[in-house]
Order: structure tokens, then C-alpha cells, then sequence
């Protein structure tokens, strides 16, 4: 079967449906309420050399990541049949620790058909916070690290390595409900993609994971080739990295040039003692999640888009850390800040599409402690929306994720049979978008009370200055978080901290207003 | 007792009607009238003479389109203080990842319209602040001042206590002609934004059904039963208190319909492809139709039961093009029926229609019954343009535009069988709608499913399962009971849920006798943020149940999802209790077989597995019980084709359906 314009899209339903397939057993099987109501996960399929030919569109962040976890398995474990392997490690495939993946490769008659994955996000995977995204300054601190480590081998569950991750982490069930939802999904994966194979022959597969690399990739080069060729430089900062309290900046020049773009981030900051620092992989992520954007339509996402993209990000940098440097930040809130340097860039090439920026945090919050109803240990995370930039053609959109996050929140009735929290408001920040022709959207104003004594921790950015506005539009509000003692004393918490709560206390998080776009009318 | 039944499925071209009477079914179809759909119902009702006794049910799309086209009324909501913006936040998430500049949805109420309440009850149903009289009276007079039409109210935990959206509810009901719903009475389940949105869209179209269905009544000089998107129908009264129950209605007349006609055969594992102009609803019966409760239209959540199905943007009017990678894509866009299909005459662009003229796999002469002639040359030139810029041969073109388009349709088929867990050869598929005949065996030989059943009449098959579906009414509440709880929790809520069916029921005139009341719940592991639906097991002893029901639970999440976990405690999360008053049994006429072969009414050139075949075109009403012929052939009718492709043979039942059988090997 030679490829057609036809098969292209048969296979692009094909593989995509495979991918789509075990997204939705994860999600259905998963056991937290991280996962499966906040569908904080992620799975693909890729082809027989390593590389990504469909992936479920769940969450940005993991995008350009995945294929890094595939390619660590390989060099360090090679895959054989009947193998699962496990990781999380941030600098050997992973991103950050709560973050596991499993990759499995599908055989047929022997012979290897690809590798299909996915990865979760783990509502506690250890370390010296519950939540484990403490304000840590060394990876050690943030977790259970995972090297590439096979979980199945030759079909042998190794259940000491299991019951080593899981005794490990604060909710030692939960943890084996999840992972028996991931290797569910793996299972699904390597079903599927081995039915194909046999129905249609595997070169026919290979020939058409190959073909839609192509595809992605031509549509990428053409997109890329509409925007003018030049140098587009930009830069932003963090506000800090929990530890300095000094700003650290993120410079990025992005090159366009023949339908390629290289992102070179000559001049942003050294890694830090804090735990903002990003994996390689994490940057590569936001680069192609920015591209993918400009693009747009519905093209698959696939490794075929990393042809056209380059990342150059100087080893020891904040977007290119190594090892031992905490990492837990950099994939929820240095990642954004990357993107909104990569669309500070490109609104220079393309000023009529991009639109300014947006919350530019995920406003991570984690509660930890035992509830007073069961006796039992509870681990609890949230992500807060907050604005997007207003753009060329429209107002920023209100109270909604943006970029490399797209989970949902948890229900205020879920949160509260399951944990010993009230949800005090939940409501639209007025007047927090920037101002502009097209305003930026509003964040969010969110209050939660502890009714019981709990570990608090908060990993939140854009608190000392705003999202940027474009084209003369405003910044949005800077966000803010606060503390209300049972006392009735109040306090500012730091955009990043871990503390004590105790019943009665309400923790308010005021989450950025995006940019506003065009100078205010 | 013999009852002449009358169907009504409003459409958005054509309002069908189906009258039985006495085992014989008589089918009228009139031009709908969108500015007020009453008219062509009315006007079938006097068409067809439906004598005064008649029962008459209605399929009506009036509350779906008030939501989707924004028409609806001027809406207050009320929730507890804290949390008027819900309806705004939603889940936090975007519809589209990937948009620079994304557009979220608009909620039905505007800020100002949005309105807090001070009261609280806390997750153990207690009142943490209580609401006061005084309060109650204030957020009336807002409500009023506002000048809302309607309002919808809905506090956090209201399920676990409505008391306080009950004084709030008499206090709006004080109110003059104010359309008041409350989430405790629609829907009392836990997860409040999914709750809040739901009662919002009831009160949202409320005022617009309840003007409907007076001037219906009016029309037709009688009463009706409306059509529930649960597959059931339930009485006038009950549909203009929660009329959001109607609004995925729309496809569910058909999923009853095919499940009908195909028990009546003997078919009760059914998959059922319903393929009209713009998209596809595909379902599975396996001996019943599947409800979930995790639908929404146009962005919103609507949280009531409804028949699970899957819709994909896949029709006989979706346009094929060549995108900029080179792929061929096909929909969602649409020709619909206006511009239509190129061979319809008007529109340019290459719809999966014309491709399948093209490949003479429809007859341009027995379209509407030879009322409308398809032109053929329209959609040939119309594929060119596809096949030259893709380099293929037209008819490669063609068989493409058909292949992408029964690849999507593949898709929802997969979703409603494997995805849920059913092997999808285990079910026949059930083909109607204008191009479902004419795509099924193939999509069928994609899922290696073996029969393929073509009704008489799939043009009217909604028609007829408004017509002859169970009067239902679906009542639930969360109760959160644990393994370790007294099953009383439970079992309370079964009562009053039970109670409370009745009562409505016999408030519209139905005898309590007749009602048969089933009892389901949806049950989770600890911890879990998904429900399983599960039948309630039996037991000996009342103590008994939760440890049934956890049994049965296990046993279900291991076929659903490959495994369980027996240490693991469960909990019900809901309680379900479905009233229901069966209808009688259809009696099909059956008609004797025949000897000998059908007689083809001519021969075409049809295009099968990369060849033209010379393909015997058979008239629908030339085939009696008892014929039978083999593939490739088609089958003409007034408003579809059915396609026999080689490899697959057909016979005609003693009820005039068609079954194809695929042959083995193939």
C-alpha cells in the first residue's frame, strides 16, 4: 500500500484513535482524583526508531517531552518483548518527579512494530512536601527518583521495584491505582497498535508512521515560511526561585529562516539553587508547543514538527539544567515563562496573530496532612487559571488555563467529601486584565479553608510583575497570595513557600489577569 | 387493546410522522416549518386523519435549537455567595490547546445576572451557614428587578440538603411569570458546575418550550407526549418543568426505533448507524439502549441521562478537500442542504455524496422517489478537482472521499464498542438515516462485524421510536454511602426517589400500578473520580446490599478496564431509580415469502475494491420476504440506497428488512 492522500488520512485517524484509545482507558482507570478528574496525563505512540507519531492531545507541557522519555529507555535499557520500563528521572527522559512514564515497545511476530507510552502526573511522589513540588534546592528533596528501570521484564512484573516507588510516597495506594491505570493504558496501546499491524501488514505501519512525520512536518515548513525571515529577540524574567529572591531573566532569539526556527537562549540565567531550574526537555516542549500554535489547524502532533525546530539552550542554564539541581518548578512554572518569551519573539515575526501574554503560572497549590474523618494521609493539588493575553482579534479569554497546562479543576463537592477543606470563593478576578484595545482576560480569586492542621505549599510566578501587554495594551495584575490566620491576622505568602496551616486558616490565591493587546481606546 | 400510536420526529428539513394502527404503519413526511415547528405537526396530524384516541409522541428539536441558536430566555442564577461565577470558570480548561487566540464559550447568564445567596451546607450535608427568610426575600426581589424571565438555582451541596433551595425556590414562585428551577429537583448529583450549567440551560429554555408545546396542544387539539433524550417519552406536564431533558432527545427517537424493529426480527445486540447530512450518531444496544450522563451541546454541560451516543462530523453532505500537508480530509465542514451536495445542482464543492454518485453507488434517477434527479456530471467534475490536485484517478478520489469518510465514522464506532468495553462482533449493525445503508457493510467489514440491518423504512426510524418507546421518567441523587455505611443510605434515597416518580406520574393522569420502578447506581472505588452504572444486585437480607453491590462492582470495573481491585472499598456515589410504563410489544405485520429471485429494475456500473462492477439495481418495493441475491447490488429507495458490495448477501425477512450476511473470508 503505497502512501496515498488517502491512506495519509486513514493513518492519521489510525494512530491517532490508538493514541486516543489509551487516553481514554488511563483516564477512565486512573485512581486519583489528579488524574482522572484533573486528566493530568498524557500518552503517544511512537515509531520502531523512537520517534513520536501520534499523541492524544491532553496536556502541552508534555508534548515535546514524551519523546525524550522513549529515546532514555532505549539508550539505557534497550526494550525487548514483554518489557515495560518506568521513569521519572528529570535529567534521564523525565521532566519533573511527579511525573511517571511508562514505555512498552509492541512486537509482532517478533518483529518491532514501535513503542507506545504515556505518562502521568503523580498527586504525591514523595519527598519533603506532600505534593512533592516542595521549594526544594536539590532534586534529592523533591521526590523518588526513577532512572529508566524496567517495572515489566519479559512479562515479569518486578514487584519489588513497585512496592519500593510506592512505600516511597505518601499514598501508597492511590499511587498502584494509578500506575495499574498506566500499564492498563499500555496495554490497550500495544493491543491496538499490534491489531494494525497484523491487518494491514507492518511495513504498511512503518511506511505510514514515516509519511505522517513527513506531513507534520511539511505543514510546519509552510507555516514557517509565511512568517518573514529575521532575528526576533525577547526577553522576561521569573520573578525568583524561591531561595535568591532575585529575578531570573529568560532571553531568547528565535531565527527564521527557510521554513526552520532556532531558539537560541544565549543570555538567560544560570541554574539555580532553587527549584525553577528546567530539563532540556521541558524547554524543547514550550518551543514546539509556541510553533505547533502558530501553525495551526488540526495537524497531528508528531515528531515531524521538531524537524523544523531547533532549541539551542546553553548547558548549566535555567532551561537547560543539570544534575543535582531541583527541577519541580520548571516544568509548571518556568515552562510558561519560556512560552511567553517564545511568543514575546514571535509576535515581532507575526504581529497580527500573536496575542500578548497570558497568566504565565499554573498557581500550584498543595495541601498535605491527615484527615480527621478517616485517620488517613491526604495529599491534594491544584492548579488556578487565570487570563489570557488579549490578541489582534479578540479580548484575552477569562479564567481559563493557558499554554502548557489544560487541566481541569476539582469539583468544590469532590474536594470537599474527599479532603478537609471548604472552599470559601471561587470566583472571576474583576479588573485584573491588562488593559487594551483588546483587554487580557481576568484571573481568578480562590479561597480555600483548612479544617484541619495540613502542610501548605504554593509554587505560583508572576507575582512581582505582570503578564506583558503588546501593540500598546497593558500588563495584566501581578497575582498575589495571601494568608488569613483563624486568629483573623493576615500575611502575604512568597510566590513560592511551604507552611503550616491549621484549622480555620484561609489561604487566598489571586491568580494574573493576562495582557492586554492595542493601546486602551 | 389495540392503540393507534402516532409519531412526530421534527427534522431540519422534514417533519416525519408514523401512524400505527392495528400491526400496519402508515408514514407521512411534510417540509418542517422552523419559524414554529407546531405547524407541520399539526398539519401531518390532520394529514393522516389520526382518529381522537390516538397517542400521540413528539420528537421536537424546539428546546435544542433555543440553546444552540442563543433564543432562549433572559436568565438570573443563583448560587451559593462565593460562587456566582461559576457558570463562567467552568472546569478551567480550553476546548482547543492549540488556538493563539482562543474563544471561550459565552455562559448563558452574563455576570450581571449571576447572583449570591448567603447560606452554606458543608459536605456532611450540615448547614454551616443557615439561610435566613430575610435572605431568601432579597435575592427575589433582585432576581425580579433584574427582569429575568427565568432562574435557575443552584448551591453547593443542595443535593445533600435541599431545604435551602427549596425556601429560596418559594420565594421566586412569589414572583410573577418567572420560569424557577432549582438543581435539586433537576438534578441532584454532586460535581456543582456540571449540576449548575444543567439547571441553568433547563430554566434557559424553559419559557421557550413551555410557549411551544401550549401552541402545539392548541394546534393539534389534544394531548402529546414529548420525546426524552433517555429514548423514552414523558407526559406534557413533567417535559415543561424540566425541558432540558429533551435536548439531546433529537437522536435518541432513532436508537429506540432501530432497537425496535431490530428485536422484532430477532436482532437484540444491536450497533446502531445513523448517517444524515451533516454527521453520524452511532450507538450501541447490547439488549438495551446505554445511558451516560456526561453529554454536552455547544460547550455546556447538560448532566441529565441521555442515550449514549457517539456523533461525529461525518455525513452525506460533509466536504472533501485536500489540506495543506496533503492529506484528504473529509468534514466537518458541511454543504447541508443548502448549497447541498454538487450533484444536487448548486453547490461546487465535493461532498461524500457526490462521491458516492461517482461510484454509482446511488441511483441519480430514484432520488425522493424520482421526484429530484441527481446530476451526475456536477459531481464527477467536483471529485476532479480533488483528484487532480491530489494526482489520483477520480475514482480513486471517490473511493477515497468514502473510505475517509467511514474512517471517521470507524472512529465513534470504536468508541461506543471497544472503548466501552463490548466486542463489537458480537452486535449487528443497524443501518439508516439517508446514507447509512449505504456505507454500513463496509464499515462493518472495518470492525469485523457480520450482519448489517436495513430496515423497510430508514428514513422514519426516530419517527417510529417516539411512536412506540416506554412512557419514562428518570430520577437519581448522590448519597456517598460506603461499604462500612448502613445500606439505609441507600435505600432511603431509593424510596423517596421512588415516591416521588409515582407521585409525578399519577399527577399526569398515570396509574401508579402500571409503573415498574428499576433501581440503579452509579458506584466508584474510594478515592476514584469515575462512576460505574450498575444494575441493583439482589439480596436476601437489607445489611446486605452494599457488600452486593461491591461485589458487583469489582466484577464490572474488571470487564470494563481488564482488572479490579477486591481489597479496595467502593462506594455508591448516586442512587438511579427509572420509572417506567412499557409500552406494548409492536406487532409487525409479517408477510408470507416468496418463491424465485428478485427482478433487478436494471443494471449500473458500480465501483467495488478498485473496479467497475456491473451492479443489478433493485427497487425497495419489488423485494418481498424470502428473496434473496448477492453482492455487489443496491437497493433504491425514495430516501437512501442500500449498498450490497461484494462479498456480502442479502435476504429479505418476513418483516421486509434487508439483512446482509458478510460471507466468510471476506
Amino acid at each position: 500500500m503505497a502512501v496515498t492522500p488517502v491512506s495519509l488520512e486513514l493513518w492519521r485517524n489510525l494512530l491517532g484513535s490508538v493514541a486516543d484509545e489509551m487516553g481514554v482507558t488511563l483516564g477512565r482507570t486512573a485512581y486519583s482524583a489528579n488524574m482522572k478528574e484533573r486528566r493530568d496525563y498524557s500518552c503517544a505512540v511512537f515509531d520502531a526508531k523512537g520517534a513520536m507519531a501520534a499523541q492524544a492531545a491532553h496536556i502541552p507541557v508534555h508534548l515535546g517531552a514524551m519523546t525524550a522519555s522513549v529515546r532514555a529507555a532505549l539508550d539505557h535499557l534497550g526494550l525487548n518483548e514483554g518489557d515495560v520500563a518506568i521513569l521519572n528521572d528529570p535529567y534521564l527522559g523525565g521532566t519533573h518527579l511527579p511525573d511517571v512514564s511508562l514505555i512498552a515497545p509492541v512486537f509482532v511476530d517478533g518483529e518491532l512494530a514501535g513503542y507506545v507510552a504515556n505518562r502521568g502526573h503523580h498527586a504525591d511522589i514523595g519527598g519533603m512536601a506532600p505534593g512533592s513540588l516542595p521549594v526544594a534546592t536539590e532534586l534529592v528533596q523533591e521526590g523518588v527518583i526513577i532512572p529508566p528501570l524496567l517495572l515489566i521484564e519479559r512479562g515479569v512484573m518486578n514487584d519489588a521495584l513497585m512496592a519500593l516507588i510506592c512505600r516511597n510516597t505518601r499514598t501508597p495506594e492511590e499511587r498502584q491505582g494509578d500506575f495499574a491505570a498506566q500499564l492498563a493504558a499500555v496495554r490497550t496501546g500495544q493491543r491496538r497498535l499490534e491489531a494494525l499491524a497484523r491487518r494491514y501488514g507492518l511495513a504498511v505501519v512503518h511506511e505510514h508512521m514515516a509519511a505522517l512525520l513527513d506531513y507534520a512536518e511539511a505543514l510546519t515548513r509552510a507555516a514557517l515560511r509565511a512568517a518573514p525571515e529575521g532575528s526576533y529577540r525577547f526577553e522576561d524574567a521569573m520573578d525568583d526561585d524561591g531561595v535568591s529572591g532575585e529575578p531570573k531573566p529568560i532571553v531568547c532569539t528565535a531565527r527564521i529562516a527557510d521554513g526552520y526556527v532556532t531558539f537560541d537562549f544565549t543570555g538567560t540565567a544560570q541554574e539555580t539553587e532553587g527549584c525553577v531550574n528546567t530539563p532540556l526537555a521541558v524547554t524543547e516542549s514550550a518551543a514546539l508547543y509556541a510553533v505547533r500554535c502558530v501553525v495551526g489547524g488540526d495537524m497531528p502532533q508528531n515528531d515531524g514538527v521538531r524537524r523544523a525546530v531547533g532549541v539551542d539552550a546553553p548547558s548549566g542554564s535555567l532551561v537547560n539544567a543539570n544534575p543535582p539541581h531541583a527541577v519541580s518548578g520548571g516544568n509548571v512554572e518556568t515552562s510558561q515563562r519560556i512560552t511567553d518569551v517564545l511568543f514575546g519573539c514571535l509576535a515581532q515575526a507575526l504581529p497580527d496573530r500573536t496575542p500578548a501574554a497570558s497568566q504565565g503560572t499554573m498557581n500550584n497549590v498543595l495541601v498535605g496532612g491527615r484527615d480527621p474523618r478517616t485517620g488517613r494521609a491526604f495529599t491534594y493539588y491544584e492548579t488556578t487559571a487565570g487570563g489570557m493575553g488579549g490578541g489582534p482579534s479578540r479580548a484575552g479569554a477569562a479564567a481559563v488555563h493557558s499554554h502548557m497546562t489544560n487541566t481541569l479543576n476539582t469539583p468544590i463537592e469532590a474536594m470537599e467529601f474527599a479532603f478537609p477543606l471548604r472552599l470559601r470563593r471561587y470566583a472571576v478576578r474583576r479588573d485584573s486584565g491588562g488593559r487594551g484595545r483588546h483587554p487580557g482576560g481576568d484571573g481568578i480569586v480562590r479561597e480555600v479553608e483548612f479544617l484541619s492542621p495540613a502542610k501548605l505549599t504554593v509554587i505560583s510566578e508572576r507575582r512581582e510583575s505582570g503578564p506583558y501587554g503588546l501593540a500598546g495594551g497593558g500588563p495584566g495584575a501581578p497575582g498575589v497570595n495571601e494568608l488569613r490566620r483563624a486568629d483573623g491576622k493576615a500575611e502575604r505568602v512568597p510566590a513560592k513557600a511551604t507552611l503550616d496551616v491549621g484549622p480555620g486558616d484561609v489561604f487566598r490565591v489571586s491568580t494574573p489577569g493576562g495582557g492586554g493587546w492595542g493601546a486602551p481606546e | 387493546m389495540a392503540r393507534t400510536l402516532l409519531g412526530i420526529d421534527t427534522g431540519g428539513t422534514f417533519t416525519d410522522f408514523v401512524l400505527l394502527r392495528e400491526g400496519r404503519v402508515t408514514v407521512f413526511k411534510t417540509r418542517s416549518t422552523p419559524s414554529d415547528p407546531s405547524l407541520a405537526s399539526v398539519e401531518g396530524i390532520r394529514a393522516l386523519e389520526t382518529p381522537p384516541d390516538a397517542e400521540v409522541v413528539h420528537g421536537t428539536t424546539v428546546a435544542t435549537n433555543a440553546l444552540l441558536q442563543r433564543r432562549g430566555a433572559r436568565t438570573a442564577v443563583v448560587t451559593t455567595a462565593g460562587f456566582e461565577d461559576l457558570l463562567q470558570i467552568g472546569r478551567q480548561a480550553r476546548s482547543d490547546l492549540y488556538a493563539l487566540e482562543y474563544e471561550a464559550p459565552v455562559p448563558l447568564a452574563p455576570a450581571e445576572l449571576r447572583l449570591g445567596v448567603a447560606e452554606r451546607v458543608g459536605a456532611d450535608g450540615a448547614p454551616a451557614l443557615a439561610l435566613t427568610e430575610a435572605e431568601a426575600e432579597r435575592v427575589a426581589r433582585e432576581v425580579r428587578k433584574l427582569g429575568a424571565e427565568a432562574v435557575a438555582v443552584s448551591l453547593v451541596f443542595s443535593f445533600l440538603r435541599p431545604e435551602h433551595e427549596r425556601m429560596l425556590g418559594d420565594a421566586l414562585a412569589r414572583q410573577d411569570s418567572l420560569f424557577v428551577s432549582l438543581s435539586s429537583d433537576v438534578l441532584p448529583e454532586f460535581r456543582e458546575y456540571e449540576r449548575t450549567s444543567t439547571v441553568t440551560v433547563n430554566a434557559y429554555v424553559g419559557p421557550v418550550m413551555d410557549g411551544y408545546l401550549r401552541r402545539l396542544e392548541e394546534g393539534a387539539g389534544r394531548k402529546v407526549t414529548i420525546m426524552q433524550s433517555s429514548g423514552g417519552s414523558a407526559p406534557v406536564g413533567l417535559t415543561r418543568a424540566h425541558p432540558v431533558r429533551t435536548i439531546l432527545s433529537g437522536p435518541a427517537g432513532g436508537v429506540i426505533g432501530a432497537r425496535m424493529v431490530a428485536e422484532a426480527a430477532g436482532y437484540r445486540e444491536i450497533m446502531t448507524l445513523d448517517m444524515g447530512g451533516t454527521s453520524t450518531d452511532v450507538s450501541l444496544c447490547p439488549g438495551e439502549a446505554q445511558m451516560s450522563t456526561g453529554h454536552s451541546v455547544g460547550g455546556l454541560p447538560i448532566g441529565v441521562p441521555a442515550i449514549d451516543i457517539e456523533t461525529v462530523g461525518a455525513g452525506g453532505g460533509s466536504i472533501a478537500r485536500l489540506d495543506r500537508g496533503g492529506a484528504l480530509r473529509v468534514g466537518p465542514e458541511s454543504a447541508g442542504a443548502d448549497p447541498g451536495p454538487a450533484c444536487y445542482g448548486v453547490g461546487e464543492e465535493p461532498t461524500v455524496t457526490d462521491a458516492n454518485l461517482v461510484l454509482g453507488r446511488m441511483s441519480p434517477d430514484d432520488f425522493l422517489g424520482g421526484r429530484a434527479w441527481l446530476d451526475v456530471g456536477r459531481a464527477q467534475a467536483a471529485i476532479d478537482g480533488l483528484a487532480s490536485a491530489g494526482r489520483m484517478s477520480r475514482e480513486e478520489a471517490a473511493a477515497g472521499v468514502v473510505r475517509v469518510a467511514n474512517a471517521v465514522m470507524e472512529r465513534a464506532m470504536r468508541a461506543v464498542s471497544l472503548e466501552r468495553g463490548f466486542d463489537p462482533r458480537d452486535f449487528a449493525l443497524v443501518a439508516f438515516g439517508g446514507a447509512g445503508p449505504q456505507h454500513a457493510c463496509e464499515l462493518a467489514e472495518a470492525l469485523d462485524i457480520a450482519t448489517v440491518f436495513v430496515d423497510r423504512r430508514p428514513g422514519v426510524l426516530s419517527a417510529l421510536g417516539a411512536a412506540a418507546g416506554d412512557t419514562i421518567r428518570d430520577y437519581s441523587r448522590t448519597v456517598m454511602a460506603r461499604q462500612a455505611d448502613d445500606a439505609s443510605k441507600v435505600e432511603d434515597a431509593f424510596a423517596a426517589l421512588e415516591a416521588l416518580g409515582k407521585s409525578e406520574l399519577a399527577a399526569e393522569g398515570i396509574d401508579p400500578a402500571s409503573v415498574r420502578v428499576e433501581q440503579r447506581m452509579d458506584a466508584r472505588y474510594v478515592g476514584q473520580s469515575y462512576e460505574l452504572a450498575l444494575e441493583r444486585p439482589e439480596v436476601e437480607h437489607a445489611n446486605g446490599l452494599l457488600a452486593a453491590v461491591a461485589e458487583a462492582f469489582h466484577a464490572a470495573h474488571g470487564r470494563r478496564f481488564g482488572y479490579s481491585n477486591p481489597n479496595a472499598p467502593v462506594e455508591v456515589v448516586n442512587a438511579r431509580v427509572r420509572a417506567v410504563v412499557a409500552a406494548e410489544p409492536l406487532a409487525f405485520e409479517r408477510r408470507p415469502r416468496v418463491e424465485g429471485a428478485p427482478q433487478p429494475r436494471r443494471t449500473a456500473r458500480a465501483w467495488f475494491d478498485g473496479g467497475w462492477r456491473e451492479t443489478p439495481v433493485y427497487a425497495r418495493e419489488d423485494l418481498a420476504p424470502g428473496h434473496a441475491f448477492e453482492g455487489p447490488a443496491l437497493v433504491a429507495q425514495m430516501d437512501s440506497t442500500t449498498v450490497a458490495p461484494p462479498g456480502w448477501a442479502a435476504e429479505v425477512d418476513e418483516l421486509e428488512n434487508i439483512i446482509l450476511t458478510r460471507k466468510e473470508g471476506r
